[in-house]
């Protein structure tokens, strides 16, 4: 599933995802992940981008304490990169203020930044709080795949690098890069060793890699001021480096296991049963075999066309709205909410938990808090099923407990009928026509 | 918070070679003493190398420096993050004594309690311990120092100039410094944090037991914190209520331990109606928004009082327990309620 924020890889100033993409076409600079998610269209002659290759995605989020230059740092960064041709320059004012936007009808305050290096392309992302990253993480506006923690030499480690350590753990960062602030501004370079050590302690204790996580010392002010190149410019460079070679790009949707929810599904006289959808991820060729998942059916079966515009086609990959020719499958057999996948790669569930942001009445959603078993309807992909939510067990006095309408909460969710999910898997919720809720399923707890 | 592994230990021998090094040529504080120091306190590096060098590597010595330093750079600092905007936070409630109990022990039916705003900056440090510990303790002094007050009020503001020179009493008693007041104790969060912390509102509820000859009055205190991160009465909506009770035979109820056990389910749900729904008053002043408690239906008593009324579920219950008959005034009433959510604006 795409979202706004990834689906727009351009470099622009921190307004909305939306309008970042408008303004990059504006300029005939576009590049589109949206029929394949790393396939690009060169517009006209570009001489600010030396490199045509395809480059992976990723989203960093920077990390830190108000005052420790997280800012500064982004502002160094596209400012570093853009004497490279690869940034557009974003001052300190332009990113400052983490600007609401709506993801799926949700506010969240923050600021983007996109820039890319040798090898990869980067979205930045800086939120100001611990909320608008969870909300980030549920909606998928955003999804963090690494982050940059920042510290600041004079300070070193605070209270709330614990709380800051802790939301990575939480949103799914298994890799971290700490930047230490402000080197210029301490008298004692020995000092450093310090933050180094309490750092690596740190990670280790939140079980991130605390021996082999790359810390880099500079300064992003100085790299901003283009002085001092050697804690500047250089030590910002060597963080950007430090990013492509620790961190890890999530796998891109084309190396998935293919799947493709059904949208629709029709019977043409002389061909056989046809299903229609917008594949999600990985690649399907004519002849593969498949399997059809959810909905209390699960079975085997060939795909023994593919059709897009009225075309026939040998492959299909994400992103692809098709067809799906299905061998010996009747129409009754197949329903909108099941999916097409590659055979084995995932399951039909019954009861997950999830991580669940509940609307404010402001976001459109309730005005009433909800208690146990509150059963609204639950649109996974192209499914649309009754669920009933209940806390984890274990949960004090589960029985009195209220969700309120703002609330980010881990809940159980028992669905009437099974439908094919896994970790990761985002849903929403939504009661009497209206959306209610969004979340990501985080444990499945039984299969069907 | 350190936690010894192989790789500390391995720094740590490296840092204490070091150590013996420097002590003998220099005054230079050393990084293991840093270290030291920073646990101790979570001061910032910088602070804590001032600290040695002016202390001569002593410790003890920092230490004492430290709380002066305080004391002198804390207006200082507490000047510089003033123009800052400190909207996150907790709600923090602690209840000294509920009223009325199957076990009149201390106090003897008394209420005494307090609700406290305080404010940080960002939700990263309003989910930490230091903060949330700091939050919980106001809330107790607040409750201990007040007084009851003859008025008409029964919830009265805590005056902030006096709660800020009350000496913090821990609710866990552990205080280390016990000298340090309740502003003493947020400049040196502010320290530790750098983030602008004030206290923003406080609250609080003391009544002595009702001096009803017959005892036929009872008090009762409700209250309910939403959104909490740990289990502590602390979060981003509060609300205390107080229930009055009413009945000939109260003491032989409140001796009933089944009776205790429903009336603070009821007490719960009263205090989770008035956070959950939008509630501003008790009764409707005229306006049918639904923000009068007892018209609103009571959706957190569960089971089907959710198509009821409050008052009407009110009224159910005490001749459901007996405590009044048919006709009969009295029963269970809420008489006074407040409630909070952090970084609002209602700030009367």
């Amino acid at each position: 599933m795409f979202h706004l924020a990834s689906q727009s890889i351009s470099i622009a100033k921190p307004t909305s995802p939306l309008s970042n993409a408008l303004s990059s076409f504006a300029r005939g600079r576009r590049w589109t992940r949206n029929s394949n998610p790393f396939a690009y269209v060169r517009g006209y002659a570009d001489t600010t981008i030396k490199f045509s290759r395809v480059k992976p995605h990723m989203n960093i989020g920077t990390i830190g304490h108000v005052d420790h230059g997280k800012t500064t740092l982004t502002a160094a960064i596209t400012k570093v990169l853009s004497s490279h041709g690869a940034a557009e320059f974003t001052d300190y004012a332009q990113i400052d203020k983490a600007p609401e936007e709506k993801a799926r009808g949700i506010t969240i305050n923050s600021a983007h930044v996109e820039y890319e290096t040798d090898q990869r392309h980067y979205g930045h992302i800086d939120c100001p709080g611990h909320a608008d990253y969870i909300k980030n993480m549920i909606t998928g506006a955003a999804q963090m795949d690494g982050a940059i923690i920042v510290v600041s030499a004079t300070d070193g480690q605070m209270p709330q690098t614990r709380e800051h350590l802790l939301l990575a753990r939480q949103v799914g960062i298994k890799k971290l890069v700490v930047f230490i602030n402000k080197v210029d501004m301490i008298e004692d370079p020995e000092m450093l060793e310090l933050v180094d050590m309490e750092m690596r302690d740190l990670l280790s204790t939140y079980n991130f890699d605390g021996e082999n996580t790359p810390i880099i010392m500079g300064s992003a002010l100085a790299a901003l001021e283009e002085r001092n190149d050697e804690v500047g410019a250089r030590k910002v460079e060597r963080l950007i480096q430090a990013c492509d070679e620790w961190l890890d790009v999530p796998a891109r949707d084309l190396e998935k296991p293919f799947l493709m929810p059904i949208e629709d599904v029709f019977s043409i006289s002389g061909r056989g049963t046809v299903t229609t959808g917008r594949v999600e991820r990985g690649v399907a060729n004519k002849g593969d075999e498949v399997e059809i998942v959810g909905l209390g059916s699960t079975f085997k079966t060939t795909l023994t066309g593919i059709e897009m515009f009225h075309k026939e086609l040998d492959r299909g990959e994400a992103g692809d709205n098709m067809g799906c020719l299905l061998r010996g499958v009747k129409r009754e057999q197949v329903r909108r909410g099941q999916v097409i996948i590659a055979p084995g790669s995932m399951r039909a569930v019954k009861q997950f938990q999830a991580q669940i942001y509940v609307l404010t009445k402001d976001e459109g959603g309730r005005y009433t808090p909800f208690m146990s078993n509150y059963r609204p309807q639950l649109f996974l992909r192209t499914a649309d099923i009754t669920a009933s939510l209940t806390f984890p067990n274990g949960t004090d006095d589960a029985s009195e407990r209220m969700v309120m309408p703002g609330d980010n909460v881990e809940m159980v969710c028992t669905l009437v009928h099974d439908v094919a999910a896994e970790a990761g898997s985002r849903f929403t919720l939504r009661e009497g026509g209206k959306t209610i809720g969004t979340g990501i399923v985080t444990k499945v707890l039984q299969y069907a | 918070m350190f936690r010894p592994t192989s790789l500390r230990q391995s720094r740590e021998f490296f840092l204490s070679t070091r150590f013996r090094c420097y002590s003998t040529s220099s005054p230079k504080p050393t990084l293991q003493l840093v270290a030291q120091l920073r646990k101790l306190t979570e001061v910032s590096i910088t602070k804590a190398r001032e600290a040695l060098t002016a202390s001569n590597n002593d410790v003890n010595g920092a230490l004492a420096w430290l709380e002066a330093d305080m004391v002198a750079s804390g207006a200082q600092r507490a000047a510089k993050l003033e123009g800052r905007v400190a909207r996150e936070g907790l709600v923090s409630i602690s209840v000294l004594s509920a009223g009325n109990a199957a076990k009149a022990g201390l106090g003897k039916g008394s209420v005494r309690a307090a609700m406290v705003e305080l404010n940080c900056e960002t939700d990263f440090v309003g989910r930490g311990e230091l903060f949330s510990q700091l939050a919980a303790d106001i809330a107790h002094t607040a409750a201990f120092i007040s007084e009851p007050v003859d008025s008409d009020n029964l919830i009265i503001p805590c005056p902030l100039d006096v709660l800020n020179d009350a000496p913090l009493i821990s609710q866990n008693g552990s205080q280390a410094h016990s000298s340090s007041t309740v502003s003493t104790s947020i400049r040196d969060l502010m320290a530790k944090v750098g983030e602008k912390v004030s206290l923003r509102r406080a609250i609080t509820l003391v009544q002595n037991p009702l001096s009803d000859q017959s005892g036929n009055l009872g008090l009762r205190l409700a209250s309910y914190v939403h959104g909490a991160v740990n289990s502590a009465p602390q979060g981003k909506i509060g609300a205390i209520a107080l229930l009055a009770l009413k009945s000939p035979n109260l003491s032989t109820h409140f001796a009933s331990e089944p009776f205790t056990r429903e009336l603070e389910r009821l007490e719960r749900a009263i205090a989770r109606q008035i956070v959950g729904l939008d509630t501003l008053s008790i009764r409707s002043n005229g306006s049918e928004d639904g923000t009068a408690l007892y018209d609103q239906p009571f959706m957190m008593y569960g089971g089907d009082s959710a198509n009821e009324t409050v008052r009407t579920v009110l009224n159910q219950w005490a001749l459901d327990r007996g405590l009044v008959k048919d006709q009969e005034e009295g029963g269970v009433e809420v008489i006074d309620f407040a409630k909070w959510t952090v970084g609002s604006s209602d700030v009367e």
